[in-house]
């Protein structure tokens, strides 16, 4: 019944989607880039994909910073095309992606402007995705409150912000957990949309979400190790959305070592899978490779299934 | 014959020396008569023999790109002259990639130089605006600041008059410009970061400033913010530098303020010229260049179709030459035998240019040669899919029966001349609108399909007038065939009267030319109407179709496909006729046999059996049962006769479906898979027609 209506507001971005999908560069076009010898060869294969002539208008000799930027620029036209076009509830999930794009640029700008970087050289750093208004001013705050008072209160990330406001100024260590603060808040809020949702948004978006909830736990308290990040404050960092919440979550705080986390990580089959195999040595896959890849997996879960 | 039939063709090797490779490509190129098959199938784009080249060309494309959208930018038309110029040759390929080289760099350092006096000109002109806008903000400050004095009155009551002695607190300010939309937010963000201790004032500028870099026009404001204290202020400035607002020194005395302006004026004029300068010199750069830039993109298109095909090619290395494979329409080789040795003339090279034709067991391509008239035909045909290799080409019948059978159901006079009319306005004026190059897609559907829309209005021209329809009205030429026999009483008190074609009502002749007028006014015009033209369709359609099959029985005779006729042509034509045109043949029979006109009962309206009711009865085998009036049957024998065609069509019916494969079968018992013996690509054009 309900998919009667998809159309009206649904139809033509998942068309759009669909073909999207279909455009992305698949093994055979791996194969082909991997024998090219110069960025010229790769402009000219890239011709034939669905990339079209994006790098027409460049002269030559091309740079790695240009094709860069404008295989960003090619991504952040299609996503604000497709939030332009989009109507609730599509509109707020769309905006929910942006989120952590903002995120990584508000610490991006605060750590340039501890290192006394001038804003203009920081302001091209930034991901188109995640850029806001007030983004500029942000070099004006020095402590987290002054942050949020000026800069934050006006833009969509106030609500995560309110755990982090405090009065200690913003340095190395702090500035790490705002950022994990933020994510922390950010992810909730997430998980709780798309639960409320419901259907297949949720039965994806939630596995998704809580499989980074976990991984962000993860690599937080292996990161913790060696700094001043005592344990009460790493259990703060926690998402609590993921399936470590409660014990597992509990079992990382009270971990020392590395072998500790693996131990905890032996109660969940899917990660006692990765941390098999991971290891620091040349050759063999980082813990970080093998979190992404089976991120990647549940990616492509999700695709043909997706009705939103 | 090619109009009736796809195009002879045949599988060449032609053998190229490589001077004269590209020479040869071009004129061939010109001709457009050939279809070259890529020999080098599994290398990638970048490892082609010519890419060189084809970078370089697309580096030439680029530069020309960058200089036509200055060119419009400026609004210079780029003059069309509509010529065709030929491939250059490669020397001259060198020449035209400085010729852009030059023209671009040149147009860069123009720009460049612009851009720097336009940000010049805008800071000065900013300049001058805060000059002219501030002097309102400093009166207000200078002037008792009666503002400052009425709010801090009423609440400082007992010292007032020493602070008043004081005069007013030493304010430091800071002045600058921005962007219109950014007043809110930095305002906010003042507001927030300042914790309200500093005074904002702002007042827009009226005219709307030009931005160097975009050259968009945008409308910014001025503004001033009074601040007390150092920290303030460069806190004030930080936020300004976040909000990319501009920040001028403005003198503090009304004297200096003066001065500055005047000094302003000056330099504003002064650049104002040299901007001025600059811009005739651009513009008379991209003048030139406009004359020749269609030119040079053909041009350049052509190198670079001429090089990508030339990848296609098998260098073979012992030879020093290129072997190419290409399909040719045999008609044309003598051309195109003509064309290499133009080609081989032009490179000055020695060694003629071989052309071998080979022998293939390949299916070759279908070509069909159209002309203007016949290429949209042609398409509207390819659409429903491509005929195969010399199979019979249904287009030239299309360009009757498609819009005839269109006309047949738009059928209005009216519509029909507005219809043509407006194809014939396209037709007329088709080089002018073709050379217009109009971008829209349903633009170029109904320009490309503007001899299909002609005939189609002409055709529905005819079926109106047959229909007597003119948006919706008949019309009376010839006067009616009918009139009114009852007297004035009669008609009063009557609602509704019929008109009995028995009686003087009817002249006994019909109308000479379409439907009668008379239909208009009549309540069963619909019935009527929908009977007549229920009966036409179905015998132009039966038509029709026998014409297809017919086609199809040409193709088999020009195959020499025994079996084909034998097993599919015969059992069609027997299924067709002995079903749809014995019933086209029972209307026939219809029309002529009954009569509303008759004394006689049996071939009168109340006996004349319907033809629909009688087909379907006979494919069910079914008995007719007509009111005891009337006869049971049109003619003696018909029951009979029915049960047998229906009896010998059904027969046909397995002869259709198994016949022909159970043969195949049969034939080739030891070699090739079932599956693909049911699928005839021949039955294809019986489909499309």
């Amino acid at each position: 019944m309900l998919g009667s209506f998809f159309n009206i507001d649904g139809g033509y971005l998942e068309g759009l989607c669909r073909g999207f999908k279909c455009g992305i560069l698949k093994q055979a076009d791996y194969l082909n880039l991997v024998q090219c010898e110069t960025l010229e060869d790769l402009k000219l294969h890239l011709q034939g994909t669905d990339y079209g002539n994006f790098l027409a208008n460049e002269p030559s000799p091309l740079a790695v910073s240009v094709i860069d930027d404008k295989l960003r620029e090619k991504l952040v036209i299609e996503f604000q095309h497709m939030r332009n076009h989009a109507v609730e509830p599509l509109s707020t999930f769309l905006d929910f992606i942006t989120y952590s794009y903002m995120i990584d640029n508000i610490i991006l700008l605060i750590t340039g402007t501890l290192h006394q970087r001038p804003i203009s050289e920081l302001i091209p750093k930034c991901h188109p995705l995640g850029s806001f208004e007030q983004m500029e001013a942000i070099h004006v705050a020095a402590t987290p409150a002054e942050l949020y008072n000026a800069v934050l209160v006006d833009t969509p990330l106030a609500p995560f912000f309110v755990d982090c406001i405090s009065e200690q100024d913003l340095d190395e260590m702090n500035i790490e957990i705002i950022r994990n603060t933020l994510y922390k808040a950010y992810l909730e809020a997430f998980f709780a949309f798309c639960k409320d949702l419901g259907g297949t948004t949720a039965e994806s978006m939630c596995e998704i979400l809580a499989f980074e909830a976990d991984r962000r736990a993860i690599i937080i308290t292996i990161n913790s190790f060696g700094t001043e990040l005592t344990k009460d404050d790493r259990v703060k960092l926690y998402p609590k959305v993921g399936k470590l919440y409660p014990d597992g979550l509990a079992a990382l705080a009270r971990a020392d070592d590395y072998e500790q986390v693996k131990a905890v990580a032996e109660y969940y089959a899917e990660y006692r899978a990765l941390f098999e195999g991971a290891g620091n040595n040349p050759g063999e896959k980082t813990l970080e490779d093998k979190f992404f890849e089976h991120e990647v997996r549940f990616n492509i879960v999700t695709l043909p299934t997706t009705v939103f | 014959m090619s109009l009736f039939r796809s195009e002879d063709m045949a599988l060449c090797q032609l053998f190229l020396q490589s001077e004269a490779a590209y020479s040869c490509v071009s004129e061939l190129g010109e001709l457009g008569l050939l279809q070259f098959r890529d020999l080098n199938p599994d290398v990638n784009a970048f490892q082609r023999k010519f890419v060189n080249e084809v970078r370089r060309c697309d580096e030439m494309e680029r530069k020309l790109r960058y200089l036509e959208k200055e060119i419009r930018k400026d609004g210079i038309p780029m003059l069309d002259t509509g010529e065709n110029p030929e491939a250059p040759q490669p020397r001259e390929m060198i020449d035209l990639e400085a010729t852009f080289e030059k023209l671009e760099n040149e147009l860069r350092e123009v720009n460049q130089n612009a851009e720097a006096l336009k940000r010049n000109y805008l800071e000065l002109t900013e300049l001058k605006h805060i000059l002219r806008k501030t002097q309102v903000f400093f009166d207000e400050q200078e002037g008792g600041s009666s503002a400052t004095e009425s709010m801090t009155r009423a609440l400082i009551p007992d010292d007032s008059i020493a602070r008043q002695a004081a005069g007013p607190v030493q304010l430091g300010f800071v002045a600058g410009v921005i962007l219109r939309e950014r007043i809110p937010p930095f305002e906010r963000m003042l507001w927030r970061a300042c914790r309200g201790n500093v005074f904002l004032r702002q007042a827009e500028i009226e005219t709307p400033l030009e931005d160097p870099a975009t050259s968009d026009q945008v409308h910014k404001s001025v503004f001033i913010i009074f601040f007390q204290g150092d920290q303030l202020k460069s806190r004030v400035k930080k936020i300004c530098e976040g909000f990319r607002a501009t920040l001028y020194p403005c003198p503090e005395a009304p004297s200096d303020r003066r001065e500055m302006a005047m000094g302003v004026m000056t330099r504003i004029e002064d650049l104002n010229t040299v901007l001025n300068q600059t811009q005739d010199h651009r513009h008379r750069v991209l003048a030139a260049a406009a004359k020749n830039i269609t030119n040079w993109f053909i041009k350049v298109r052509k190198i670079k179709a001429i090089y990508h095909t030339l990848n296609l090619f098998n260098l073979d290395v012992t030879q020093k030459c290129l072997i190419a494979e290409c399909w040719v329409p045999t008609e044309d080789l003598e051309q195109i035998q003509l064309a290499l040795r133009r080609g081989t003339e032009r490179s000055g090279s020695s060694v003629p240019p071989i052309l071998n034709r080979m022998d293939t067991l390949e299916n070759p391509p279908t070509y069909n040669k159209t002309n203007k008239f016949t290429s949209g035909f042609q398409h509207l045909v390819d659409a429903y899919g491509v005929a195969s290799y010399r199979e019979a080409n249904p287009a030239p019948y299309t360009i009757i029966t498609f819009p005839f059978l269109f006309a047949v159901m738009f059928g209005d006079l009216g519509h029909g001349i507005l219809m043509a009319s407006f194809a014939a306005y396209l037709v007329i004026k088709e080089r002018t609108l073709g050379a217009k190059k109009i971008q829209s897609d349903v633009w170029n559907i109904f320009f490309g399909g503007r001899y299909i829309i002609l005939l189609m209005g002409l055709f529905s021209m005819y079926t109106g007038m047959m229909y007597n329809d003119v948006f919706s009205k008949s019309l009376n030429i010839f006067g009616s065939n009918w009139r009114n026999n009852y007297d004035e009483s009669t008609l009063m008190n009557s609602k509704a009267l019929q008109l009995d074609p028995n009686s003087t009502a009817y002249f006994k002749y019909p109308y000479p030319f379409g439907l009668d007028p008379i239909w208009q006014v009549a309540e069963n015009k619909i019935i009527f109407l929908n009977s007549y033209k229920m009966k036409i369709s179905i015998i132009f359609g039966v038509f029709h179709m026998l014409f297809g099959v017919l086609l199809s029985l040409w193709n088999h005779v020009y195959f020499r496909d025994r079996l084909a006729i034998m097993c599919e042509f015969i059992p069609q034509i027997i299924f067709m006729c002995f079903l749809f045109l014995y019933m086209v043949l029972l209307m026939f029979i219809k029309w002529v046999n009954y009569s509303a006109d008759t004394i006689d009962v049996k071939a009168g309206p109340y006996c004349a059996p319907s033809i629909l009711i009688t087909f379907i009865n006979m494919v069910l085998f079914k008995s007719s049962k007509n009111p005891d009036v009337c006869d049971d049957w049109m003619y003696a024998g018909q029951g009979f006769l029915q049960k047998l065609l229906v009896v010998i069509a059904l027969l046909c019916v397995p002869v259709m479906l198994l016949a022909k494969p159970i043969m195949i079968m049969r034939a080739r018992k030891q070699h090739q898979p079932v599956l693909n013996i049911f699928l005839s690509p021949k039955l294809k054009s019986l489909i499309i027609i």
